[in-house]
């Protein structure tokens, strides 16, 4: 890593060319670890600590009650996971998930912030309306959800089969496995929109008139001054947000938990409802402490390669 | 440099506080003699009780104003502090506090958890603790007994008993043509593609778990598991067995089974479809009585004994069992409530909510206490529990995951069953 290197270090503050006192010296030596003590205690309490934890447990067929002996097994655990067929369709299930609302959020999220970056009666409160659902609370929205996409008497059945006779059943949304899937992603972006709407607002709102201005003059209509200059000005924005949102899409959880759990016949599992399952039904926390790596693994493979073509754009930036 | 010997320490440091303790230090609570709890003795102190009564109806009310207030009369100087936990939380809040060893003194846990908990050793083997355990077994029914053995020894006292029994509408069979409620596989087949054709379900299934599937396995003549419940190859994917599973999936195929059954949100549930009279049979326990009754005042909710295929009609024992927990500091005071609860006087008390008595003494009087309860004291005579091992939860989740998909057609039912068993064995062979 390029570190600039005028940068004062951590180790070392002190300014040279005044020779210190060997006893002040050290003082100022220690001042930054007494800052950072707070803040390092902590992360070892609530993430290095469980985080080691967990991986010493991922080793075990672990008893869940402190009395009784925990076998040590090896990498079995991570074999095991390695040829669980439900895993890898968790993943799918998971990467379905990914193609749907991260284009999906991103696109709406566009549309929206380009429509409210224009002068709009009633701005403030259209980007209050849109921005609402990310505020509210997971497991509220997802038990909404759940009700809309109920197959007897749920709303969407209702306006599809009732009002505009378009099925000539009632669709069982959440009782097989892509409807069911649907129906998770549709919660996924309707919560999410907003967020990105807000992200690319911020961006948008920082494109200089100048150059649109200029564009405009040059003979450029809406979408080509849109694709040609605005997009070109948010590009790092957009690949932060692309970022972000894969990140929070692997920990898609709630929403499959409360809608299907997983089902039907565990056809909309994602890797952590499975984990979970192994876990708090199964008490097998040895195998979900090793599935909880292997997918870490795979976010960690994923961000490496997002880095990378992160480091490539800003380097073509530049030039 | 520096920085990474820092890490390095850092990281050490963590890895080494991380590797305190894979358990087994304790000194195995499990070798220790068991402590004997005679009845009888003074006792006094506190002890916490933990229960899934429902609210709803007028179970935790009997309990906390009329059982609980007779015990601590018995027994002054004794109090028992009882904690309602919802039903579908019990089983993990039970296995947290397990880890956490925060159990309460006695819970009331459904049988199907015993074996588990007794395999996790946060159970006081009954039969052993109480000198008098085989006076107090001996009063109740051998089914709802027997789900509390667990390698050899009875790790609590069945408290409740159910069983589940065909109920119909009379209105919606008729509407069909169909004569009074389905009394065999056969039938059930005949009488659905008449349900059918006026769009209404000859039978509603809420679910493929063992608890919806074992009566029909069971009442065609097979089996799930071997007597000693060490594998289910030849039981499950025996040729009775995938005859019973079969049944359901023609049902669903000829459309007599609602989409229910495929499980998750959405379709109309079975008590609500019943009483509508869009679904024209089910099979369920004793307390959908009263909330239906409360809901649907007009509809004549009737019972008949579950439909047979080619063996008698046995449908599936549930209930609940009082077990007493190893952290218990109370233990004697523990002991004589779990006594106290098998009383006649708290047995009748709770029956009066649509807890079933386990006490044969009580079998006469509990279908004069409520007469919907008839049809159920007469399935118990057959009824079987399901198969008790610590791995049920487990079990039951691969058993209803493969029979899902054999009802949606994706895999022939052999096949699913085999699939099953082929996962199921090697839980059941390790005990």
């Amino acid at each position: 890593m390029d570190t600039p290197r005028k940068t004062v270090g951590l180790l070392g503050g002190a300014p040279r060319g005044t020779p210190p006192r060997g006893k002040s010296r050290r003082r100022t030596d220690l001042t930054p670890y007494a800052f950072l003590l707070p803040g390092v205690a902590l992360f070892c309490l609530v993430v290095a600590y469980p985080l080691s934890r967990s991986l010493q447990i991922s080793f075990y067929d672990w008893a869940v009650v402190p009395t009784q002996e925990s076998r040590f097994i090896g990498f079995d655990n991570y074999l095991r996971g390695l040829q669980d067929g439900q895993f890898w369709l968790s993943m799918a299930n998971v990467g379905v998930y990914l193609v749907v609302t991260v284009p999906g959020q991103i696109a709406i999220g566009m549309f929206l912030a380009v429509l409210l970056d224009a002068r709009l009666p009633a701005r403030g409160l259209f980007r209050v309306l849109f921005y609402l659902p990310v505020v509210t609370s997971w497991v509220v929205v997802a038990l909404l959800f759940k009700y809309l996409f109920t197959t007897d008497g749920g709303a969407i059945n209702w306006v599809l089969h009732d009002m505009l006779h378009l099925v000539d059943h009632n669709v069982p949304w959440l009782q097989q496995r892509w409807t069911g899937l649907l129906a998770v992603c549709a919660l996924g972006i309707w919560k999410g929109v907003g967020w990105s709407m807000v992200i690319f607002l911020a961006a948008l709102t920082g494109v200089s008139s100048e150059l649109k201005d200029a564009a405009a003059i040059d003979g450029a209509n809406a979408w080509q001054r849109f694709v040609n200059v605005s997009l070109p000005a948010i590009r790092r924005t957009l690949l932060f947000v692309i970022v972000m949102l894969i990140i929070g899409g692997f920990n898609v959880f709630i929403s499959i938990l409360l809608m299907t759990e997983g089902g039907p016949a565990g056809s909309t599992e994602v890797p952590l409802t499975y984990m979970y399952k192994q876990a708090f039904d199964f008490l097998d926390f040895g195998y979900a402490s090793a599935l909880s790596f292997l997918l870490a693994i795979v976010i960690a493979v994923i961000s490496f390669v997002q880095f990378h073509l992160f480091r490539d754009d800003a380097i073509g930036a530049r030039r | 440099m520096k920085r990474t010997r820092a890490l390095t320490v850092a990281t050490a440091l963590i890895l080494g506080a991380a590797a305190c303790g894979t358990g087994g230090g304790a000194g195995g609570q499990s070798k220790d003699p068991v402590e004997k709890l005679p009845p009888g003795k003074k006792v006094s102190g506190e002890i916490t009780f933990w229960h899934a009564y429902g609210a709803g109806g007028n179970e935790v009310k009997q309990l906390e104003k009329k059982v609980i207030p007779a015990f601590e009369k018995e027994h002054p100087g004794a109090k028992v502090k009882p904690v309602t936990v919802q039903y579908d939380k019990l089983h993990q809040k039970l296995v947290t506090a397990a880890a956490g060893q925060s159990l309460p003194d006695v819970v009331r846990s459904d049988l199907i958890w015993v074996p588990e908990l007794a395999e996790l050793g946060v159970l006081v083997p009954l039969s052993e603790a109480l000198p008098d355990f085989k006076k107090l077994s001996g009063q109740t029914f051998e089914g709802p007994l027997a789900t509390n053995l667990y390698k050899g020894k009875h790790y609590g006292l069945p408290l409740d008993t159910n069983t589940k029994v065909l109920l119909y509408n009379d209105s919606t069979l008729k509407a069909a043509g169909v004569d009074g409620p389905p009394k065999t596989f056969d039938d059930l087949r005949a009488a659905a593609p008449k349900l059918a054709a006026r769009k209404d379900f000859v039978l509603a299934e809420a679910d493929t778990s063992g608890w919806n599937l074992l009566p029909y396995i069971w009442s065609n003549g097979g089996e799930m598991t071997n007597k000693e419940i060490t594998k289910s190859d030849g039981y499950l994917n025996g040729e009775k067995s995938v005859e019973a599973v079969q049944l359901l999936v023609d049902l669903y195929k000829a459309k007599g089974l609602p989409k229910l059954v495929l499980g998750g949100a959405g379709a109309t549930p079975a008590a609500d479809g019943l009483a509508k009279g869009k679904y024209a049979t089910t099979v369920e326990g004793p307390w959908i009585y009263p909330p239906v009754q409360k809901q649907y005042p007009k509809f004549k909710m009737k019972g008949a004994p579950f439909p047979k295929g080619d063996a008698d009609s046995v449908s599936v024992v549930g209930g609940e069992s009082v077990v007493v927990t190893t952290a218990s500091k109370e233990k004697a005071l523990a002991a004589e409530f779990s006594r106290f609860l098998l009383t006649p006087k708290a047995q009748k008390l709770m029956a009066e909510t649509g807890q079933i008595s386990v006490l044969k003494s009580l079998s006469e009087e509990m279908s004069k206490l409520e007469p919907s309860y008839e049809p159920y004291m007469k399935q118990l005579e057959t009824a079987r529990p399901r198969p008790t091992t610590p791995a049920w939860t487990k079990v039951d989740e691969i058993l209803s995951k493969q029979v899902q998909l054999a009802i949606r057609g994706e895999v022939p039912v052999k096949k699913a069953l085999d699939e099953a068993v082929a996962q199921i064995d090697p839980l059941l062979a390790r005990g």
